[in-house]
């Protein structure tokens, strides 16, 4: 058995024109709505929110809100990180968040990422480990119409990675 | 010129010409004026004046001006030639011509008029005089090149080729042995070619090859030479060497499919589509197994090969030429593959292997018979293919089981939303088709392809309004709202004309169809410069390739069906003749819901009133332009006010007054360009008879019969004919005799009512062709028309008729009813306006309704003309949430009102 069709990723960022795209996504990925503030939110993170292509087709996003910390430096808050059921575990997941971590990298005014997963979202708490995400807290009754309504805040700094890079 | 002046003014009048050519018109006028103190009735200053002013927008001050230099001076070739030019400004081609004629009977040697003159007559396929004037100006100007290429292909579009030739080598004839210099080397190889093609047209095919060989070395486009070469020896039947040269064609590009017919041909396999003999299979198999190997990496190579393969062995090669095509994601594959559905059998074939594919990518991701793992949009372009293939096979609800799936697997693909709609459209419900298309265009709002086939589907399903604002999203230019008519966009033309008509809005539907007959009075238009440029630049074979192509431009589908569909707005003004304002809002509210009629009415006062203020505001800055206007006098360089129009609904065209008159106009020219359609007869006949011109019907009936011995609507037609003769009551005068005496004589031509009444001819009619639909609605009709008082029995043909069901073994699939919808629509209309049995009516729509449950025509159960159907939630959903406009402009997020955050 073998994988021998190689399909290039590519990336985009999230504009008016095709915001549509997004729309459609959330759709099928998430159990929640989402209105108008998150697009507005996701359109101003400008750079950080990015539809992600598999081939020709768009198959997954990140969506963020950019949160002013002081006059030099932000929080990335996730609201959304996807990709449609059938492209999962082929690593594209992994070179949507890679790609992110690299804008994050080259815009130094990042300190930390952080987002909210449900509880029981095995797989994504399995995903976000692997990028050095950990887990902050557990908060109780963060959803109100989803089971279970509990969810897991996690952070990944930044800072201390530049700092650990330049003490090595 | 200017002569007869003293020195002073000739000078003066030099400089109105100069003036005249740089377009320093003010300079030019102030000069004429000059003359004029002195001497007014100059009359070659007074033309020059008048050709003046009829650049600076005074029309009737320039004829004036111009006639009466022309009476002052009727001696001077001047006067004549800017009478010509006047006319010529007003494509009035023609008068101009003459104006020439005498200005040359004076000057005859005059080469800017003769230069002038010839334009005219290539313009005019006055081809004669064309040669004539041609002959002329080499004559006066022998060392002039262009003079020489000119009287060639005078002869040439004279049908003379062979004395073209002999032109090309007398003028080849005068250049140095070294020629061309290098800056004119493609000028030279264009002309080499083109003589090539000359000695081909006149049938010398060894010459055409020989000058080829000898003058390879001088052509520039070295493909194209080759291309030559391989088609001539064909034709030389010299099968050896073409094969040659075609399988070298093959070495550069093995995707040109007129390289594999030429292969074909010098290889002794005749191509007719589909009816290879066994032999001529074997043949192709075996050539195209051997290109495969040679070409492996040409899809070509692979595709030809399924267009004639029998059944066993197609399987195998479209199963391993499709495989890859959807690993790769290619949307256009169905449309490669459509041409295979008329062949028996392979449509199944196709069914098979596609839900082979789906079964095992879902179960193992891999193809059959394949461990290797697909990528996972393999399943989804399989999905894409299998709802293109069923709707192909009017399988309508499988093919929205299949795209709903794909739509669910990948919902990002915007195909899926334009498929999914056209499915809708093809099942008889163009609203829903319509939102699924304004879906597919929310999904990338920078898409003008997504935004053209929104507005035609919005079109389709008579939401012009809508249309026209989704199409400005993208045709905006400037103030002006809507820019479609400059850019000639007849696609958009055509489909609200339709739309207007359907709604009975006969004023608007002209006027959109005669604008597109405007487009192509405006191409025969633009031929007018590529006369000089042309020749000029030496690309002679582009040249006559293109006047051959205006020659039969009025054949174009465009204009074909704009000119149809003018005729029969016309047919139904003479029918009912216009109504009042009034009276077309009724029509158009006809069959709406009491509350819509509301809101339209509503909407319609709007309208006005907006209507109004607009008008106000444009008569304003009309004013203003024109006061500004004269206050600064002509500008140099400004362009004319483009001229309001003036009816932009049409009104006015609906009080014309010879509605038959306007619409024998357009007949004559699809009599002239499309005279092999036999709608053009049908129209032609509509027209005669409403003319009571019977010989002129007689005709168009005779031409009918000749394209379309068994359709219905010649049937109809000839019953209809002899009907109405046979009832005339008997002739006064002579001419009304001889009429009849033709009329009888030609009798004997029509077999189908041969030593028969006129309804024992229906009965037989209706007998031989018991099967089909469309036929016993011809036959009910005709027995309808010949014996009212027999209706009952028309009811009863119509409706004992009998849907049989696909078995699925040709292009429909298994169990669909062999009923078209469009037919069907038809019959409900005879039921309700000609027999005028509403009873009838709603039985047979019901009946309907089930075969088609999607037609909105017919209540269809899931059509969105049903409350509670899935398409009417659907288009209730898409009406709501995007009202195009400004809002849409801006990117159109959407509607977030409606959205709720739930956590
Ligand atoms: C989480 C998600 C984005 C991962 O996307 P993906 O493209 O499938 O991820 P990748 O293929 O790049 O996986 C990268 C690594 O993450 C881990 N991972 C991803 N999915 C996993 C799963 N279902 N179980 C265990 N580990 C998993 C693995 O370590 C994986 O590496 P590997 O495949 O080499 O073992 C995807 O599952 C998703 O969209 N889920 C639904 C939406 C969601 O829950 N988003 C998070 C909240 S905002």
């Amino acid at each position: 058995m073998g994988r021998a069709h190689e399909v290039p990723v590519s990336f985009d960022n999230v504009r008016d024109k095709n915001m549509m795209q997004l729309t459609k996504l959330n759709l099928v990925i998430f159990p929640v709505k989402y209105d108008g503030r998150y697009y507005s939110d996701a359109l101003a993170a400008g750079d950080f929110s990015k539809l992600v292509y598999y081939g020709d087709i768009c198959v997954g996003s990140i969506a963020c809100r950019v949160e002013r910390v002081s006059a030099t430096t932000v929080k990335l808050y996730i609201m959304t990180f996807g990709i449609l059921a059938p492209y999962r575990r082929l690593g594209i997941g992994a070179k949507l968040m890679g790609h992110i971590l690299d804008v994050c990298h080259k815009n130094a005014t990042v300190l930390e990422i952080y987002l909210h997963v449900q509880t029981n979202n095995e797989e994504a708490l399995a995903f976000y480990r692997n990028f050095g995400f950990e887990v902050r807290e557990k908060i109780e009754n963060y959803y109100t119409d989803i089971e279970p309504p509990d969810c897991y805040l996690l952070v990944k700094e930044l800072s201390r990675i530049l700092k650990g890079r330049n003490t090595t | 010129m200017g002569s007869s002046l003293p020195p002073k003014e000739a000078n003066l009048f030099k400089l109105i010409a100069k003036s005249y050519e740089t377009k320093q018109y003010k300079k030019g006028l102030k000069a004429a004026d000059q003359i004029l103190k002195k001497f007014p009735e100059h009359g070659e200053t007074l033309a020059m004046k008048g050709l003046t002013l009829n650049c600076m927008d005074s029309k009737a001050e320039a004829y004036e001006l111009v006639r009466k230099g022309l009476k002052n001076d009727l001696k001077s070739h001047v006067c004549w030639h800017v009478y010509g030019l006047l006319y010529r400004s007003d494509r009035e081609y023609r008068e101009a011509i003459k104006c020439y004629r005498n200005a040359l009977r004076i000057d005859p040697e005059n080469i800017q008029i003769l230069r002038d003159l010839s334009l005219l007559q290539a313009q005019m396929r006055d081809l004669g005089g064309y040669v004539e004037t041609c002959r002329t100006l080499l004559t006066l100007k022998p060392n002039h090149r262009n003079y020489w290429i000119a009287f060639a292909i005078a002869h040439h579009l004279n049908k003379e080729p062979s004395k073209a030739v002999d032109i090309l080598i007398a003028y080849e004839g005068t250049l140095e042995e070294d020629y061309p210099p290098d800056n004119e080397r493609y000028e030279h190889s264009e002309m080499l070619l083109y003589k090539i093609s000359l000695l081909e047209e006149a049938g010398d095919l060894e010459k055409a090859l020989e000058e080829l060989n000898n003058k390879l070395v001088k052509i520039v486009d070295k493909l194209g030479a080759k291309e030559i070469q391989a088609s001539l020896l064909l034709k030389l039947h010299r099968y050896k060497e073409a094969e040659k040269s075609y399988v070298n064609l093959l070495e550069i590009n093995s995707e040109n499919h007129r390289y594999h017919e030429g292969l074909k041909k010098s290889l002794g396999i005749s191509v007719e589509n589909g009816t290879e003999g066994v032999d001529t299979v074997t043949k192709l198999t075996d050539l195209y197994s051997d290109l495969q190997r040679k070409y492996p990496k040409s899809v070509a190579m692979k595709r030809i090969p399924l267009d004639f393969l029998e059944i066993g062995s197609f399987r195998s090669a479209v199963d391993e030429y499709m495989r890859p095509l959807l690993r790769k994601g290619v949307p256009s594959l169905f449309s490669d593959l459509k041409s295979l559905y008329s062949q028996p059998g392979k449509a199944h074939v196709l069914e098979e292997i596609l839900l082979g594919y789906e079964s095992s990518l879902r179960m193992n991701g891999s193809f059959p018979g394949s461990t290797e793992q697909e990528p996972p949009s393999t399943l989804l372009w399989t999905l894409f293919l299998l709802g293109q293939h069923f709707d192909r096979r009017h399988a309508f609800d499988k093919a929205l089981q299949k795209i709903n799936e794909a739509i669910l697997h990948t919902p990002t693909v915007i195909d899926l939303y334009l498929m999914k709609g056209r499915i809708f459209k093809h099942a008889g419900d163009a609203l829903a088709a319509a939102a699924l298309a304004d879906e597919a265009r929310s999904m990338d709002l920078a898409d003008r392809f997504l935004n053209s086939e929104c507005v035609k589907r919005m079109l389709q399903a008579d939401q012009v309004e809508q249309a026209e604002k989704t199409a400005s999203l993208f045709t905006k230019d400037g103030d002006q709202h809507n820019n479609l008519y400059d850019m000639q966009c007849m696609w958009y033309e055509l489909a609200s004309g339709d739309s207007y008509y359907r709604q009975g809005l006969l004023g608007k539907a002209l006027k959109k169809y005669l604008a597109v007959e405007k487009h192509y009075a405006d191409m025969v238009e633009d031929q007018f410069d590529f006369h000089t440029y042309c020749i000029r630049k030496m690309t002679l074979r582009a040249y006559v390739h293109m006047l051959r192509f205006q020659d039969h431009l009025h054949s174009h589908r465009f204009f074909h069906q704009a000119a149809i569909s003018a005729i029969r707005c016309y047919l139904r003004l003479f029918d009912s003749p216009p109504k009042s304002a009034a009276e077309e809002e009724e029509a158009a509210m006809r069959g709406m819901a009491p509350a819509e009629k509301k809101k339209l009415r509503q909407k319609q006062r709007k309208e006005a009133a907006r209507a109004k203020k607009q008008e106000a505001e444009e008569k304003l800055k009309e004013e203003e332009a024109a006061f500004s206007s004269s206050n600064k006098g002509g500008k140099k360089g400004s362009q004319p006010p483009k001229t309001a129009d003036t009816d932009p609904d049409g009104e006015k065209l609906l009080q014309v007054e010879d509605p038959l008159g306007e619409a024998t106009k357009y007949l004559k020219l699809l009599q002239d360009h499309s005279s092999e359609v036999l709608e053009t007869h049908l129209l032609a006949f509509e027209i005669y008879m409403r003319k009571k011109k019977y010989l002129l019907a007689l005709q168009a009936l005779k031409r009918q019969l000749k394209l379309g011995l068994e359709s219905p609507d010649v049937h109809r037609c000839i019953i209809r004919f002899f009907n109405d003769v046979d009832n005339l009551p008997p002739p006064s005068t002579d001419s009304g005799k001889l009429v009849n005496s033709v009329i009888e004589l030609e009798r004997s031509c029509f077999k189908s009512i041969e030593s028969k009444t006129l309804l024992q001819a229906n009965e037989s009619f209706l007998n031989m062709n018991k099967d089909s639909l469309r036929h016993r609605a011809a036959a009910a009709e005709v027995l309808f028309l010949l014996a009212p008082e027999q209706k009952s029995t028309a009811v009863e043909i119509l409706e004992s008729s009998v849907c049989s069901h696909s078995a699925g073994g040709g292009e429909i699939a298994e169990g669909v009813p062999s009923w078209g919808l469009k037919d069907c629509c038809l019959v409900y209309d005879i039921f309700s306006n000609t027999l005028k049995d509403l009873d009838a009516a709603s039985r047979w729509k019901s009946r309907c309704a089930d075969l088609f449950p999607f037609s909105t025509f017919f209540n269809g159960v899931k059509s969105s003309a049903t409350c509670g159907s899935e398409n009417y939630t659907y288009c209730r959903k898409m009406q709501a949430s995007q009202p195009p406009g400004p809002l849409a402009a801006n990117g159109h997020l959407p509607d977030f009102s409606a959205l709720k955050i739930i956590s």
